[in-house]
């Protein structure tokens, strides 16, 4: 009943123009905010989350770039591996150690070929090949190997249709064994080698590094030599901070895998400039916000100050002015998510049939920034009526 | 609760009063519960401003004036609410009604601010007292200055209080509406066990007055 009365006499018509205006700046404002926040939840999402991610995109082999000046040189010191290691964009790092030793393979009677090898190995953590044959011990019948996919490709799809030879299986390559000849100090040693499977992260002939250590002890012709390359295991390849390192130090990688950088360059940017508009207009529309609760306060003033004559209290008008509005706000903040939520809704459709997946709701992010943007209406609604009651009672 | 006036002297009329004697101005004078209270007071003497600062809507003067323990320069804007809503009912001179709003909004206003002390329809019995049952719908800035006082005094007498403050009440009253009026207001102080202050220009014997007063 006496909001009714009161109602009667706060009338806030006088500035309805001003009103829609900023209702429709808040709400424009709210939807710029929320979504840059849904926006980059999404993109986070698609970087983090177990469906989207892409495992060689997560580890990248490191080299120096080989230039002119520098060939032959192209070994990592120690202190540039701790350097890197102490990025805030690298997880991990894995040293792909060379072998000190010269090593041959043939086919032995079943398949005439005889190459010239080198092998490498890398902590088991840095593969992504699962094998129950990937272990070495002095008893073992053969040596395990990993070799790049791309040789096979380029065996099968250039070498062998251009030199009229059979092209390979990945199981008949596993299958056949491999005479390996070990030259050391004390002569030529001979072993057995299997791959035992095919990496599409390391290019190069990986052994096990049991295997390493040992046959480096015990063939190894130069001293302890530094390793030109690294695997380095990181949360985010299309840190752009990653791809600005890797150019300042010289470094090279797969540009293939950082490609994501410029995408995300560019999703940062529209996070960033959508945010920026959005706090920008949340500020103006707060402005005008505030003005027409001052202005509605100023045009009842003489009203109000016989209300408070005959014994209204200020907490009585505060909490009628804020019922006539603060809802408003509440009611935009949940149009704005409503809005979101379906946008969502559709961009999961729409993505999902190119392969890439969101969530069909929106994020946690969204609702927590809806609720801050809540409490800083609620503030300011509040700090107005509080303070242009005090000005007229 | 009681009311004490401590050398109270309104700083605009304080030269005038240096020449005069008057029993309230630059005074000690205590109001005891539910006491009735003439004062009369010839036109410039101060009588609205006395009402004013009883009431709180002015504060330019040296003293005191204490509700109870309370002093009035001090008191905070929720404690003077409080006061006004359960303590302290007035009839102010210039009327002081919404125009806007209908008479009945007017006193409904003034019944709902707090917890209710009547059911609203003690506003059509007390309207029918007065003679004002067939205007209680139209808007108080229409009225005619007689309505618009009677609408004041209901308006006055639906809240709580334990004192009623009033100014010149019966200003554009006729005889009989004055005696009306006097009786619903005697009444009703009568109910509440509620002193009144009562200002006007002139002697008369509306009330059975405890005191005059000579401003």
């Amino acid at each position: 009943m006496l909001n009714n009365l009161l109602k009667k006499l706060i009338k806030s018509g006088s500035g309805r123009i001003r009103f829609v205006m900023a209702i429709a700046g808040l709400s424009i404002a709210l939807a710029l905010i929320l979504s840059a926040v849904q926006l980059q939840a999404n993109y986070d999402e698609l970087l983090h989350s177990k469906t989207n991610q892409d495992s060689i995109a997560n580890f990248l082999v490191i080299n120096k770039q080989v230039t002119a000046a520098n060939t032959g040189s192209t070994t990592l010191s120690n202190k540039e591996i701790d350097d890197l290691k102490q990025q805030p964009f690298v997880e991990a790092v894995g040293v792909l150690t060379p072998s000190r030793f010269k090593v041959s393979a043939s086919g032995g009677q079943h398949i005439p070929f005889y190459t010239e090898l080198f092998f490498e190995s890398v902590p088991n953590d840095f593969l992504d090949v699962q094998s129950k044959d990937w272990k070495w011990d002095d008893n073992s019948q053969f040596i395990p190997m990993i070799v790049p996919n791309t040789f096979l490709d380029m065996y099968n799809f250039g070498f062998a249709t251009s030199q009229d030879l059979p092209q390979l299986s990945q199981q008949l390559v596993m299958s056949l064994p491999i005479q390996v000849n070990i030259t050391g100090p004390q002569g030529v040693v001979q072993y057995y080698a299997r791959v035992v499977g095919f990496s599409d992260r390391i290019t190069s002939v990986l052994v096990p590094q049991q295997f390493m250590d040992w046959a480096n002890a015990k063939f190894g012709t130069t001293q302890q030599a530094q390793p030109s390359r690294v695997v380095i295991r990181t949360n985010d390849p299309g840190n752009p901070r990653l791809v600005s390192y890797l150019k300042e130090h010289s470094l090279s990688t797969d540009a293939d895998k950082t490609r994501f950088s410029k995408y995300r360059q560019v999703v940062n940017m529209v996070v960033n400039v959508s945010g920026v508009i959005g706090a920008v207009m949340f500020l103006f529309a707060l402005l005008i916000f505030t003005l027409f609760i001052q202005l509605t306060i100023a045009s009842s003033k003489e009203d109000i100050a016989l209300l408070v004559t005959l014994g209204a209290a200020p907490k009585q008008l505060y909490q009628f002015l804020m019922k006539q509005f603060f809802p408003v706000n509440i009611l935009i903040v949940v149009i704005v998510l409503l809005i979101i939520a379906v946008l969502q809704f559709f961009a999961k459709q729409y993505l999902s049939g190119q392969h890439i997946f969101i969530s069909a709701y929106p994020s946690l992010f969204t609702f927590i920034a809806a609720f801050i943007i809540l409490i800083v209406l609620w503030l300011v609604n509040r700090i107005t009526i509080k303070k242009y009651i005090s000005a007229n009672a | 609760m009681h009311i004490q006036l401590q050398q109270v002297v309104p700083i605009p009329l304080r030269d005038r009063f240096a020449q005069r004697q008057s029993d309230i101005w630059n005074a000690h004078v205590t109001f005891a519960e539910g006491e009735w209270i003439k004062i009369k007071a010839p036109s410039g003497t101060g009588k609205t401003t006395l009402i004013h600062i009883l009431y709180k809507l002015r504060s330019d003067y040296e003293g005191a004036v204490l509700w109870g323990n309370e002093n009035l320069k001090g008191i905070q804007p929720a404690s003077l609410a409080q006061l006004r809503q359960q303590s302290v009912s007035i009839i102010f001179q210039d009327l002081r009604l919404f125009d806007h709003l209908t008479a009945r909004e007017n006193i409904e206003l003034n019944r709902v601010l707090q917890q209710p002390f009547y059911e609203s329809n003690k506003i059509d019995e007390m309207a029918e007292l007065l003679n004002v049952q067939y205007i209680l719908d139209q808007r108080a800035g229409l009225c005619s200055y007689g309505e618009q006082q009677r609408i004041a005094i209901i308006r006055a007498l639906v809240q709580p209080f334990t004192w009623l403050l009033m100014d010149e009440p019966f200003s554009h009253l006729d005889k009989a509406n004055t005696a009306r009026a006097t009786s619903l207001i005697a009444a009703e102080c009568a109910t509440r066990k509620a002193g009144f202050i009562l200002t006007d220009l002139d002697e008369d014997d509306h009330f059975n007055y405890s005191k005059h007063l000579q401003l």
